[in-house]
């Protein structure tokens, strides 16, 4: 594992913000870390790159205790907190530099990780002329300079533009193929569907759910599925009806429907037995259905 | 540690309210140096009247070492709140602007960044009082030229000019020492906040109220005085004694670097226990 937390606890006055969390991230995955708003996320994210000591519970770092070693656990760590914030009245380039300085990088990886993250043509000037999306891609370029063996990115797409998000989403996919293990905090659940192998959920400081993203979304108890039917209105107000059937959406001419995995052929069965006919039945259950259903239990809980 | 004292001299220098004590310094200097140039007849009336009866005064007492004196006098309740400006930044702000969550998740301790910050504000500091000394010595032996020293103490001590321009420098070392630990005390409130006026109004209210302990004739507040880092801000004044009284020097100097370090300790153990939330 390249990054395990055992128990990680931490309190802010009365509030527990996180609550004995285990998480193991293997070499090379790339894991996503998702919970609403207020749900631990950024307290776990501090804890692990030694910005907030735990009251209980370790970080270990490629078998490194982040705890007893603080910052010397971090050598092979590049991490972007939320927004990136640099020395505004500095140019890109000497931030970067003043790091390299401070992490005892070659000044030549400088140049590189500008020119990885495009902003080779604009590393002279000053960080307070940047857009927020050149900000957060010096913020890559920063996670990027000591050739961290593990990424940890919090909300890196925050307060980015389509296009941004779309240059964040590629280059993480490519430092994920050099075999970069990262480690990313987002609320697009689409996104960190598409871009992740691993998952992670947490609601009120505690994990809900980890594992791999496809047997998490095959052994989920529920499904969501679309179903192609003749009367979408009539098939509506027949499934509110039945207690086995959790949400019915009409979206895009067909039925949304969220039920327990093994009553697929019993809800078929009750549309034809109204009179109803059924075309197709798809499977459309998302990272995000599940996210809901289980952040959302959660909460009520 | 140089790379790290390094990016914190490049940060306070490419800030520009990190140059407010020099500007400050360039624009009150030559007024006083001007003011001096005009009014010195009067200074020197008023030594002659006080020397006259015992001392044959040829040619003016006056010049830029006499003057230095006075400033040194005058300024000495002023320096500290310019040393602050630098000082009161360098922890603080990084806190302030989020830069710690990007410097503080490194492999490089939080202890050697804080030791890297405080000696760049010593940097500042020293920087300030040489550049106080520039104007008040060098552009001031320009216009008012130099001479002996005479110091109008608990005495008359009257210092030949090579021997005064030593006493200046060993008068100049001291203030560097005494405003280092100014810049201690104010280091350890920004290490404590995430603003940087906090740590200016902090450092200024302690000193002020020393100065007022100091100032006021109780007997509570002379038993108190000695304990009262205030008091030995003035162990620069020993350098213009004859004999030079290396013991009370020494004294007054151990008692500042004891607070400084205690200062220093308060700090490192704040800074490197602090949770970075924001």
């Amino acid at each position: 594992m390249i990054l395990q937390t055992n128990n990680l606890t931490k309190s802010f006055g009365s509030r527990k913000a996180v609550d004995g969390l285990n998480l193991e991230i293997p070499e090379g995955a790339v894991y996503g870390f998702l919970g609403p708003n207020g749900s631990g996320k950024s307290t776990t994210i501090r804890m692990m790159t030694a910005l907030i000591s735990p009251d209980e519970g370790e970080v270990f770092i490629q078998g490194k205790s982040v705890q007893s070693l603080g910052n010397d656990a971090l050598g092979q760590v590049g991490a972007l907190i939320e927004k990136s914030d640099f020395y505004k009245h500095l140019s890109g380039t000497t931030n970067i530099e003043m790091l390299a300085r401070m992490d005892g990088t070659d000044f030549s990886r400088v140049q590189f990780v500008l020119e990885r993250t495009g902003l080779a043509n604009r590393g002279k000037d000053k960080v307070k002329t940047y857009s927020q999306g050149m900000k957060q891609r010096l913020g890559i370029a920063q996670a990027l300079l000591s050739k961290p063996k593990l990424l940890i990115l919090d909300e890196p797409t925050n307060g980015l533009d389509p296009q941004g998000m779309k240059e964040v989403r590629d280059l993480i996919g490519e430092l994920s193929s050099e075999g970069i293990a990262i480690f990313i905090s987002s609320h697009l659940l689409d996104e960190v569907q598409k871009m992740c192998s691993h998952v992670a959920m947490i609601s009120l400081g505690k994990l809900i759910t980890n594992g791999k993203v496809n047997d998490i979304l095959t052994n989920a108890g529920f499904v969501m599925i679309e179903v192609l039917v003749d009367q979408l209105e009539k098939a509506q107000d027949l499934l509110k009806s039945l207690e086995w059937i959790g949400h019915v959406d009409i979206i895009d001419e067909a039925l949304r429907v969220s039920l327990e995995k093994d009553r697929i052929s019993g809800l078929v069965q009750f549309l034809v037995q109204n009179e109803l006919k059924v075309s197709a039945v798809i499977p459309r259950t998302s990272l995000e259905d599940l996210y809901l259903s289980m952040v959302g239990r959660e909460r009520i809980i | 540690m140089g790379g790290l004292i390094y990016n914190e001299l490049l940060v306070i220098t490419g800030r520009w309210r990190s140059y407010i004590g020099f500007i400050g310094i360039s624009i009150l200097m030559p007024l006083i140096l001007w003011g001096f140039n005009l009014g010195g007849g009067s200074i020197n009336s008023e030594y002659t009247s006080q020397l006259g009866g015992s001392f044959i005064m040829v040619g003016s007492v006056f010049n830029s070492l006499l003057a230095t004196y006075i400033i040194m006098n005058a300024f000495w309740i002023h320096i500290p709140f310019l040393v602050t400006l630098a000082a009161g930044d360098s922890v603080a702000a990084d806190g302030a602007n989020g830069v710690f969550r990007i410097t503080l998740i490194r492999s490089t301790s939080r202890l050697k960044i804080l030791v890297s910050k405080l000696l760049a504000s010593y940097i500042c500091t020293a920087s300030l009082l040489i550049f106080c000394a520039f104007w008040s010595l060098g552009i001031g032996s320009i216009v008012l030229g130099t001479g002996d020293l005479i110091v109008i103490d608990n005495g008359i001590l009257i210092l030949e000019q090579g021997e005064a321009w030593l006493r200046m420098i060993l008068g100049f070392s001291l203030a560097i020492l005494v405003m280092c630990m100014v810049a201690t005390l104010c280091f350890m409130f920004s290490a404590m906040v995430d603003n940087s006026v906090g740590p200016i109004v902090g450092t200024m209210f302690l000193i002020i109220i020393g100065y007022l302990v100091i100032a006021i004739p109780l007997d509570f507040f002379d038993k108190i005085e000695p304990y009262i880092f205030v008091h030995y801000f003035d162990v620069w004044l020993d350098a213009f004694k004859d004999p030079i009284p290396w013991e009370s020097i020494g004294k007054k100097t151990s008692i500042l670097v004891i607070h400084s370090a205690a200062f220093f300790v308060i700090a490192a153990r704040v800074f490197i226990q602090k949770d970075i939330k924001s």
